[in-house]
């Protein structure tokens, strides 16, 4: 009789691997674990015997690491891999499993950390703060509930998407139609992004230059740096960061420290100066 | 401002949830409650000030609005910035009489978070390797057969590691912090230099954060074109952040348009290519 995975088991693994993915993480196996939660109440079912359960189990002992969010679709995947190889498919083995989740992780991965942490969160967060202003929780709510209604549909979408659809459902992501998709979200994050950084950086310089004898200065840089692009000195700083890293290969720490060094010597010249006394 | 020990283990609690990897898992642990702007509505409400927490959540949120992880190397700790470094920041705020709303607050929130948020690494160190014993333990239930383990394993056990490096050390420093915020303010002068390097970095960091997410989606100069076009209509339009969104999906929903055209255009001029073959053939 052909093995057919009840609706039960697939929801059961879907929200191990929803909760498990991450929660016992290490340097050295990373998903692993919540791989093996995840793939537990399908292998329970669909193996009565438990040396076969054994067997199936030990397939996903192998590494595995993604982007969580997006990488449920490589687990709804093997889940119908798995689903195939119990019903005697011989063309499904340890191998093709294995070879199929290395293949994915990597690219999945790529995709989803720019789509989901580099572009989609950071447009709800955008949007978030500036619901915020003022000290309001309202954006922190609405980030909330947002966030986590996407995340939590989405990932069942793709789960189910997966194990129906399998290797084909991959290719929606990496095909035409989800590239011009991708650039268009990433086009969408790019300008949020800048007005972001418009709305919530502020770098600005107190150097003036006042004549000799005059009492107001005829020089205050800040303005007429604005005057020539509003927030010039924020978007000069900006571009300094990226050139550091994107360019020079620099960590974010090290631009950190970097921005220490010049703040400080800025201070010492009168370049930078908050005002500020007690 | 007091934090009392009660308050002080509520937010160790949020840690443990909060952090990478954490027990609230990826999506409503790190990606929420790790989130600086949530961390800042929790701790507003946990310490009794919500509008200082979120404002001073919302700067910290700046620094890290693209917290990626590539491979599991992290930069800052999520957990440290939201709930050790937020509540010490709203102490200092408040020790040092600074409004959360003034861009001077916020660059003093923004250096906290980020000095607490580097060296909170370490507790990201700590709590993957000390989850390396309940593996251990869970590779031997596997060879046992006794697979309901993995369950304790994934989901019970890294409590033990939460226990270590979140809980007792957000407590604790959440707790001394504050003496040593007076401590600080006793012996740096506001007016002094190492002060007004303080404030200075903690307005120029957050464009690293931007930065970060800029070398994300710009792998051409033109690139930039939609991220300037963006702050031009936030810093000479004064175009509020909804509203920008808005222009910008318009913006995106155009391109993808045009793509599909593109695309359905090369598919019909194959298709034509292919009939052509076919009449050949006749």
């Amino acid at each position: 009789m052909e093995k057919k995975l009840s609706k039960k088991a697939l929801n059961k693994s879907f929200h191990n691997w929803y909760y498990g993915h991450l929660t016992c993480f290490s340097q050295e196996h990373m998903q692993t674990f919540g791989y093996l939660v995840s793939m537990l109440p399908l292998i329970k079912e669909l193996y009565p015997n438990k040396e076969d359960q054994m067997n199936a189990l030990s397939t996903y002992k192998a590494f595995f690491n993604t982007e969580p969010q997006l990488g449920t679709v490589i687990v709804g995947i093997t889940a119908g891999l798995e689903e195939a190889r119990a019903n005697g498919a011989s063309d499904v083995d340890d191998e093709t499993i294995n070879g199929l989740r290395a293949g994915l992780m990597g690219p999945i991965a790529g995709i989803g950390d720019s789509l989901v942490v580099g572009t989609f969160i950071p447009i709800l967060l955008g949007i978030a703060m500036g619901m915020s202003g003022g000290g309001s929780p309202l954006g922190a709510i609405f980030y909330i509930i947002v966030w986590n209604l996407c995340a939590y549909f989405g990932m069942k979408f793709l789960y189910k998407t997966g194990y129906e659809l399998g290797g084909r459902a991959v290719d929606f992501l990496i095909g035409s139609q989800g590239t011009a998709l991708r650039e268009s979200v990433t086009m969408l994050g790019g300008i949020v992004i800048g007005a972001v950084a418009a709305s919530w950086v502020k770098v600005s310089t107190s150097f003036t230059m006042t004549a000799a004898g005059a009492k107001e200065p005829f020089l205050i840089l800040n303005d007429t740096l604005n005057s020539v692009y509003p927030g010039f000195l924020t978007a000069a700083f900006i571009m300094l960061c990226w050139w550091l890293m994107a360019k020079k290969k620099m960590s974010p720490l090290t631009v950190m420290l970097l921005l220490v060094v010049i703040s400080f010597v800025g201070v010492l010249v009168g370049f930078f100066d908050p005002a500020l006394t007690y | 401002m007091e934090i009392s020990w009660i308050q002080a283990a509520i937010l160790g609690l949020f840690a443990s949830l909060a952090s990478m990897p954490g027990m609230g898992g990826t999506s409503i642990g790190n990606y929420t409650l790790g989130r600086p702007l949530v961390g800042g509505l929790i701790c507003g409400l946990v310490l009794g000030d919500m509008s200082t927490g979120i404002l001073v959540g919302v700067a910290m949120q700046i620094v890290y609005i693209a917290l990626v992880t590539p491979g599991g190397t992290v930069s800052a700790d999520v957990r440290a910035i939201s709930y050790i470094g937020i509540p010490l920041a709203m102490v200092a705020l408040k020790s040092y009489g600074l409004s959360a709303d003034s861009a001077d607050g916020q660059a003093l929130a923004t250096s906290f978070g980020t000095m607490v948020g580097t060296l909170g690494t370490v507790l990201f160190y700590g709590t993957a390797t000390m989850n390396l014993v309940w593996q251990h333990m869970g590779w031997r239930s596997i060879e046992k057969g006794d697979f309901d383990k993995l369950y304790l394993v994934d989901m019970v056990y890294p409590w033990v590691s939460h226990l270590l490096f979140s809980f007792l050390p957000t407590m604790i420093m959440v707790k001394m912090g504050v003496p040593m915020v007076d401590l600080i303010k006793n012996y740096l002068p506001m007016d002094g230099l190492a002060m007004k390097t303080l404030f200075t970095v903690g307005s120029i960091l957050p464009c690293v954060g931007i930065a970060i997410l800029l070398k994300q989606i710009v792998t051409k100069a033109l690139d930039f074109i939609p991220f300037f076009f963006g702050f031009t209509l936030a810093a000479s339009l004064g175009i509020n952040l909804v509203s920008a969104t808005i222009i910008a999906s318009m913006f995106a929903y155009l391109n993808y348009r045009i793509k599909m055209l593109q695309l359905t255009k090369t598919a019909n001029a194959t298709a034509v290519i292919v009939d052509d073959d076919d009449e050949e053939d006749i």
